[in-house]
């Protein structure tokens, strides 16, 4: 199964002045089980594309598959609150959704509106609060009292826990200190290889997606420009530039490298492979 | 909730856009208090030709004007539930059982519908075609001869002109915390009356916080800028009236007049 877009358009303010064509004609198949990076600039319609995900809102034209589910244009919003619990969306900014009194109750909030009994809600929340790393003495707090890394957590274990099956986050990790990052991001890594579940991130941390995700999706003016792996995307630094991305620091070495007589080839993941190949050319001379 | 459009500014280039936002606030004011003249059906339709005329010149679109009337017409079908209820003059329009509905209920009802359109449609006039900035210095020089008697007219001016600049950013924060909440699972339509309170509950409670967060850092952000209210302050922009405005003013002046007349003497 896959999560597809078929000629899915979007329109902010049809009809008014304001009127917007943020998509234009999508057409996206992602595949589950693996992690897809989403980037591009800023204002080229990854928000807007991931709200389609969990019918948030609905295409103009064309239709969405997900889950054994299509979502269009003339979808009747009621069937879908089953779909919200299966595709599990943390915005941009998820810390000004907190409402709740104490921290456990917020993230409670979430599986007792899919009819998850209280304690079940409670055993849920308390799992989902320890993965990403809030401590016990916290949950009586009031989401109000967290610095705003921490609100950030909360409101992602909000979403963990009602145990979607899709995972989609919206630059979830930016503003978060460079421990916290790492931490999310080996978090949703391990969602994914542990839980098997599918995951989408919007980023524009080119780290992150080299790092951690396995296939890339470039957004620019609401077109799909590039879908492919992220080894693939990052093969050769050229097509990196050509779309205005800085590609990670290790394949700029590795071409800086190349460029002054080196001959480095095949899948460089991180420093200690490309250490070990410069290594291996120092020594054959 | 999609597109609220009441208060709104729409960027427009029109020769009402171009006028003297004095002009224009004193010119809806005349319409306004015209309006509560009891002038009949022919006042209405002499007030809405001539409003109609502004809207025509500032290139608005009737939709435009029709999506702000929107949300009143839930409060308007309430009133004709009221008024059939209580109203009990006039022809009997029809029966059904021991209810009968008669026409003062329904003309009454249609009488208040027209006034909320008119009133709708001369205040989109002004916020449509006055950025809040004018808006703003319009305000402040008309109160400024109330200074003498201590009106605050600078505050007031601020104040009014900070409240219409939140406004399209309230509404978006609410769509934000909205579709944040429904993502959750959270049903704003259905639901028992529980789950609706919760449900409304999640979104007023961070709408709040969001709103006195926004509230602090403007006060901050204006502090660190300098600003001071009480201190006297140059201007970059001077408002100047020429003949188009005078004519507005004018305008709406003999509608105000005219109304009264038809009113007292008719
Ligand atoms: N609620 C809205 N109303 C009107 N226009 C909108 C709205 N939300 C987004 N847009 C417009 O749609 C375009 C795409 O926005 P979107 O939020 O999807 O971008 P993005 O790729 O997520 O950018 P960023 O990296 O800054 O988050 C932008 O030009 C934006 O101005
Ligand atoms: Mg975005």
């Amino acid at each position: 199964m896959q999560i597809s877009f078929q000629h899915v358009s979007y329109i902010y303010n049809e009809g008014t002045p304001y009127e917007y064509q943020a998509l234009n004609d999508v057409n996206l198949d992602i595949q589950e089980g693996k992690i897809t990076a989403i980037i591009g600039q800023t204002g080229s319609g990854k928000s807007t594309l991931v709200q389609h995900l969990n019918a948030l809102l609905l295409p103009k034209t064309g239709e969405i598959h997900i889950l054994d589910r299509v979502i269009k244009a003339s979808e009747n919003p009621k069937q879908l609150k089953a779909l919200r619990g299966d595709v599990g969306l943390v915005f941009q900014f998820p810390e000004y959704q907190l409402f709740e009194e104490t921290v456990l109750k917020d993230v409670a909030f979430g599986p007792k509106n899919f009819n998850v009994s209280e304690k079940d809600a409670i055993k849920r929340a308390k799992e989902a609060l320890q993965m990403v790393g809030i401590k016990e003495d916290s949950y009586e707090k009031s989401p109000l009292e967290l610095s705003g890394g921490q609100k950030r957590r909360v409101a992602i274990a909000g979403i963990l826990a009602m145990d979607p099956k899709v995972l989609v986050l919206d630059e979830p990790t930016a503003g978060l200190d460079p421990v916290g990052t790492k931490e999310m991001m080996q978090l949703f890594k391990k969602l994914n290889s542990d839980y098997n579940k599918t995951i989408l991130i919007v980023t524009h941390d080119m780290e992150q997606v080299f790092k951690y995700c396995d296939n890339v999706v470039v957004m620019q003016d609401g077109s799909v420009k590039v879908h492919t792996s992220v080894d693939e995307f990052f093969r050769d630094a050229e097509s990196c530039e050509e779309l205005n991305i800085l590609p990670p620091a290790v394949i700029r070495m590795k071409k800086m490298l190349n460029e002054n007589g080196f001959h480095i080839e095949g899948e460089i993941k991180d420093i200690t492979a490309l250490a070990k190949a410069i290594a291996k050319e120092v020594k054959h001379g | 909730m999609g597109n609220i459009t009441l208060g709104r500014y729409i960027p427009m280039d029109s020769p009402i856009h171009r006028m003297d936002p004095r002009a224009k606030i004193i010119a809806m004011l005349f319409v306004l208090i015209a309006i509560f003249f009891r002038a009949g059906w022919i006042g209405y339709g002499v007030i809405f030709v001539a409003v109609s005329i502004v809207i025509i010149l500032a290139k608005l679109k009737p939709s435009f004007i029709w999506r702000a009337m929107k949300p009143m017409l839930f409060m308007l079908t309430f009133l004709l539930i009221i008024n059939a209820l209580v109203i009990k003059t006039g022809n009997v329009l029809f029966t059904i059982g021991s209810f009968s509905l008669y026409s003062d209920a329904v003309l009454s009802t249609l009488y208040i519908a027209v006034r909320l359109l008119l009133m709708i449609m001369i205040t989109t006039c002004l916020t449509a075609t006055t950025k809040p900035l004018d808006m703003t210095l319009g305000i402040e020089d008309l109160l400024k001869p109330f200074t003498k008697i201590k009106v605050p007219a600078h505050e007031i001016a601020m104040l009014i002109s900070i409240a219409l600049r939140f406004i399209p950013d309230l509404i978006e924060e609410t769509q934000r915390i909205m579709k944040a909440q429904e993502s959750r699972g959270v049903d704003l339509k259905e639901g028992k009356l529980k789950e609706k309170i919760m449900a409304i509950l999640s979104l007023i409670v961070p709408l709040f916080v969001s709103a006195f967060q926004r509230a602090e850092d403007l006060a901050n952000a204006m502090e660190a800028r300098g600003y001071a209210p009480g201190e006297k302050r140059t201007r970059y922009r001077i408002l100047k009236m020429h003949g188009r405005d005078y004519l507005l003013m004018f305008g709406a002046l003999c509608i105000l007049i005219g109304m009264i007349g038809i009113a007292k003497f008719l």
